[in-house]
């Protein structure tokens, strides 16, 4: 498998503030590779860096094998689409688009020709004589993944392209970033804070915290199998809960500090007495009947969201759980609500260090 | 919407009107002296309004050789301005890209030598000049002077310009296949032309009234410019009053006319940037 964007332990330093901490990421031809982080995590510095924008202190980036760590944007055939679109104001759309070709010299007619085509990909179809401050934001979004698309270059960088549509527009770009990027056949890197964004486009998500890689892999696995609290947190919506717990004598169950002490049994094995994080997704909560069931516990409710297809009950406990309900309209004023768990669907973590624990 | 009530609007608009009454009262008497004979100028009580207006464009001009002095002022003027615009842009653009202590170090010293006013400066610039053998080229010499005294203004005012520019638009241009002095020319300047064309109108305007460099640099009456003319009026028995307001009025209204033209674009040039 030949790899398209190879990142080899990067280290970025900015004076004394260590921005990127040992980057590793391989890329094959072809993928769709979301960033994802809390503000502030790094992963705009590391698109910046693959795309030249920065330099980095240690490491190497290699693109198609060579080695382009040290060559500046214009020589590493790299597109990128930028957060505020940075559409050139003073030029048409038409200019924009084939901005790129003219500086490498193609002729007049033939980079009108092309623009023309990949208006027409993007659905710009009559624009192409406008100025960027004459079009609505999906039309500028557009413009700026044409701008992209037209060099049909090694890879596309996208720099959060779609945080400044609004709710729906961004929900329909999502899926059509998606098929373009399969349609061109393209490789993708995309930065998002948006963990829904990253999950439903990417082939392979990289989550990042304080400048290091926290895991890396497919969507799933990372919402199956996440390597400590911090990613299990982050991944997901809402958010997994997580409650202090201690492992019971038989070791195969854990008591939640909860009221009333339930207990919860877990698939696997771990030393009794062990003090640990417990990790509890709001939609592997099922609301039941009864207690009676098996792995239930009985919550005080206190406060009821709906969203209409799914309702969302916040208890009344320390910490606040979350339950993501499919419930029937009759329960929502209930006092209390029985929730019961899958053992494979609870989550261990240390306790100190968030690492998720495995069975022994 | 500044005042509820249309009495307090009018005394608002009553002393702005006495307050640029004020202030262009120099130039009216300009105008008023120009058109005067030599005698109605030292009448007392002065007249408001020449009786027997005479134009005397044509006599001043001739007698002066004023072809020769407007000739040297924009030769002055557009040299420094060249200078300027040529140095200060890669300056102004670099100042404002660039985020570092020393850089605002540099920036202050920049608006200190605005501080320093050219009558300090022109011993030592003309000594200098005198051993570097400029003061054969008075010109020249006037125009280097000039520039770098203007300098200071232009850097501080194009810089404005520039920070207006978002760096992405470079950095996407940069990424899109051009050089940083690509894209510096490409993107950068023509999105912070305004500024520009501004600032070097402004400067065209200051180098267009300097003085003390060319009085001081250039002795030679051919290459003087027509601030220096001036002083050929004052004799030392009279002064022809009504023929310096003359020279004076020739030289300033083409100025004038050149500022309200371009009136509104500097306004909003220079204030671009204060207000999104």
């Amino acid at each position: 498998m030949t790899l398209q964007i190879e990142l080899a332990g990067i280290q970025k330093y900015y004076g004394g503030y260590h921005a990127l901490r040992g980057i590793d990421i391989a890329i094959p031809k072809g993928q769709f590779v979301a960033l994802v982080g809390p503000s502030g995590c790094g992963k705009s510095t590391l698109l910046r860096t693959i795309a030249g924008l920065e330099t980095i202190t240690s490491g190497a980036i290699r693109i198609k094998g060579e080695d382009i760590t040290r060559q500046p944007p214009r020589l590493r055939d790299i597109a990128m689409v930028f957060q505020s679109y940075a559409l050139y104001p003073h030029m048409t759309v038409e200019k924009n688009l084939t901005y790129s070709l003219r500086l490498k010299g193609v002729a007049r007619a033939e980079a009108r020709r092309k623009a023309e085509e990949i208006a027409a990909i993007t659905g710009l179809g009559q624009l192409l004589d406008r100025y960027p401050r004459e079009l609505s934001g999906g039309q500028r979004q557009r413009v700026a993944m044409g701008r992209a698309i037209i060099r049909n270059p090694k890879a596309f960088l996208f720099d959060e392209p779609l945080s400044n549509l609004d709710a729906a527009l961004r929900v329909h770009m999502r899926a059509e970033v998606r098929k373009l990027h399969n349609s061109l056949g393209a490789t993708s890197v995309y930065v998002t804070h948006d963990q829904i964004e990253a999950m439903t486009m990417a082939d392979h998500v990289v989550v990042m915290r304080a400048g290091v890689i926290e895991q890396q892999g497919a969507p799933l696995e990372l919402y199956d199998r996440p390597v400590n609290r911090f990613v299990a947190g982050f991944i997901g919506s809402p958010a997994m809960n997580f409650v202090d717990g201690v492992v019971t004598e038989t070791g195969d169950g854990v008591q939640l500090a909860l009221p009333g002490d339930p207990t919860l049994a877990f698939t696997g094995r771990r030393p009794a007495g062990e003090a640990v994080t417990v990790g509890l997704r709001p939609e592997h909560l099922n609301v039941v009947a009864d207690t009676g069931t098996g792995n239930t516990m009985r919550l005080p409710v206190s406060l009821v969201e709906q969203t209409g297809s799914m309702t969302y009950v916040v208890t009344e406990t320390e910490p606040m759980l979350t339950v993501a309900a499919n419930m029937s309209r009759a329960m929502l004023t209930a006092k209390s609500l029985d929730v019961q768990i899958e053992p494979a669907n609870v989550y261990l973590f240390d306790r100190t260090s968030g690492e998720a624990l495995k069975s022994l | 919407m500044l005042s509820s009530t249309p009495w307090k609007r009018w005394l608002l608009l009553a002393i702005a009107v006495l307050l640029v009454a004020i202030y262009l009262f120099p130039l009216y008497w300009m105008y008023v002296t120009a058109l005067k004979t030599n005698t109605e100028t030292f009448a007392n009580p002065p007249t408001l309004w020449p009786h027997h207006a005479e134009l005397k464009v044509a006599r001043v001009w001739n007698d002066m050789g004023m072809g020769s002095f407007i000739q040297n002022s924009l030769v002055i003027a557009c040299g420094t301005v060249a200078i300027v615009v040529l140095f200060g842009t890669g300056c102004a653009y670099g100042l404002a890209r660039v985020r570092s202590v020393w850089m605002d170090v540099a920036l202050f010293l920049v608006l200190m030598l605005q501080v320093l006013p050219p009558s300090l400066l022109i011993t030592p610039i003309f000594v200098a000049f005198s051993q570097l053998g400029l003061l054969s080229w008075p010109r020249t010499g006037t125009i280097l002077a000039t520039a770098a005294n203007k300098l200071p203004l232009y850097i501080v005012l194009v810089r404005a310009a520039f920070t207006q520019v978002p760096r992405e638009l470079e950095e996407a241009a940069l990424v899109d296949g051009n050089s940083r002095i690509g894209a510096f020319l490409s993107i950068s300047v023509p999105l912070a032309r305004n500024g520009i064309l501004v600032s070097a109108i402004l400067i065209f305007l200051q180098a267009l009234g300097e003085y003390v460099y060319s009085r001081s640099l250039i002795t030679d009456r051919a290459y003087q410019p027509a601030t220096v003319g001036l002083q050929f009026f004052v004799g030392p028995n009279a002064s022809d009053w009504t023929g310096i307001m003359t020279f004076a009025a020739i030289y300033v209204t083409p100025i004038l006319i050149i500022f309200v033209l371009l009136q509104r674009r500097i306004v909003s040039g220079l204030t671009s940037g204060a207000l999104k």
